[in-house]
């Protein structure tokens, strides 16, 4: 207990330093107000990398995940594409699996209005 | 703060530098002091394979939450589609390296001849598979892997001498052994230790390339506080070596006593250095 308490603190130091994230840009743009719902959201990693998850966040309230159809070979650029689930805010988390054998995660948020 | 794939990572990393920093550190103590620490070989041939088994523990754990890491759930954990993944990228190579590893290290343990040899090559490769991915290997610097792998001998030669130590200064018959395994370890670690610090701080000054990183980021404020809890283990192995075992060597007992409780102390330390490690190589990035 004392040992995972150790940890916990000493992890606690940092706020925004985890996983190796290295999305380049993202469709919509992080933090974009749209007034349509895309057919599809799109991301441009700087490095290759697997997608393994991506889940989409309506509202803070409905998580769906994203079907990766055949696009489950590393690469450097993903289109998924996208239900519409009316106006609010859509957030999307993905996780992934670079080349080296990192797990990388991350997330980008727009609203539709 | 991460979550809990990330803790759980962080543990695991620290199972794994217990345990094959452990075990290999036992090898290479009884194999440099045979003749002082025979009295514990049996018992230690036990906490070699039990620190070694933790080491395979931490292993297949490892891997297992990388691929929890891959979906952000507990499914992941035996999800074959995200541990195939993994299997084909450098981290499945590491995990043969070290259940490869420490696979040797229970063999040999308990091979009557040669077997200590067996042993320790796969403590070796054990300690080796830190080397083959993470920040520093990333660096593709020259050398760097080999500074990676005498800096985890250094470290792992330091673990070993505390668990025999402390149980020798704790038998009053074998106060001459205990005095004379500090002294000839403190010979041997006035050389090693200040090359492995040395080693590390040069890879500390690789990774962070400038030192405004160490008070500005996450990993330079954990390194930090690792360098300080290093200096504090300084502090109790000096004591150690210029003060307890001089006074063993002229047959204070109580000198013993203390030792005995330094070393504890010191355990402790290191202990969450260890953690501190954990958590720079699991999950902070680099600054740059």
């Amino acid at each position: 207990m004392k040992m995972l308490t150790i940890v916990a603190l000493i992890s606690a130091l940092s706020t925004n330093a985890f996983a190796h994230s290295s999305v380049d840009t993202t469709k919509p743009e992080n933090g974009a107000t749209i007034a349509e719902v895309p057919s599809e959201i799109s991301f441009n990693f700087t490095d290759d990398i697997r997608l393994t998850k991506v889940n989409l966040i309506h509202q803070e309230a409905h998580t769906v995940t994203l079907d990766l159809g055949d696009q489950t070979n590393f690469g450097r650029a993903f289109a998924l594409p996208l239900k519409s689930m009316g106006e609010g805010t859509y957030r999307i988390e993905w996780r992934g699996l670079g080349a080296d054998g990192h797990a990388m995660t991350g997330e980008f948020t727009f609203t539709v209005d | 703060m991460p979550d809990i794939w990330g803790i759980g990572a962080i543990l695991s990393k620290l199972m794994l530098y217990v345990g094959i920093g452990g075990s290999t550190g036992l090898l290479i103590i009884r194999a440099a002091f045979a003749d002082l620490v025979s009295p514990l070989s049996d018992r230690m041939s036990v906490q070699v394979a039990l620190l070694a088994a933790l080491a395979l523990a931490g292993s297949v754990l490892g891997f297992m939450l990388r691929g929890a890491a891959l979906t952000g759930g507990p499914d992941g954990l035996t999800d074959p589609e995200m541990l195939g993944l993994l299997w084909q990228t450098p981290v499945g190579d590491v995990l043969v390296s070290r259940v490869t590893g420490v696979v040797l290290i229970i063999v040999g343990v308990f091979i009557p001849f040669g077997g200590q040899w067996i042993a320790l090559a796969g403590g070796l490769l054990a300690l080796w598979s830190f080397a083959q991915i993470g920040h520093v290997p990333e660096l593709e610097l020259k050398g760097v892997r080999l500074l990676l792998l005498l800096h985890l001998l250094g470290v792992a030669f330091w673990i070993g001498i505390l668990g025999p130590l402390r149980t020798l200064s704790q038998r009053p018959e074998y106060l001459s052994n205990a005095a004379m395994l500090g002294h000839r370890f403190g010979q041997a670690a006035s050389v090693i230790v200040p090359a492995l610090i040395v080693a590390g701080l040069l890879m500390a000054w690789m990774l962070l390339g400038d030192l405004w990183a160490l008070t500005t980021t996450g990993y330079g404020q954990t390194l930090l506080i690792k360098l300080a809890l290093v200096g504090a283990v300084l502090t109790f192995a000096a004591a150690n070596k210029l003060r307890f075992v001089p006074a063993m060597q002229a047959g204070d007992e109580k000198a013993a006593r203390h030792l005995a409780r330094s070393i504890e102390i010191e355990t402790a330390i290191i202990l969450v250095v260890l953690a501190a490690t954990a958590t720079l190589t699991s999950v902070l990035s680099l600054p740059n």
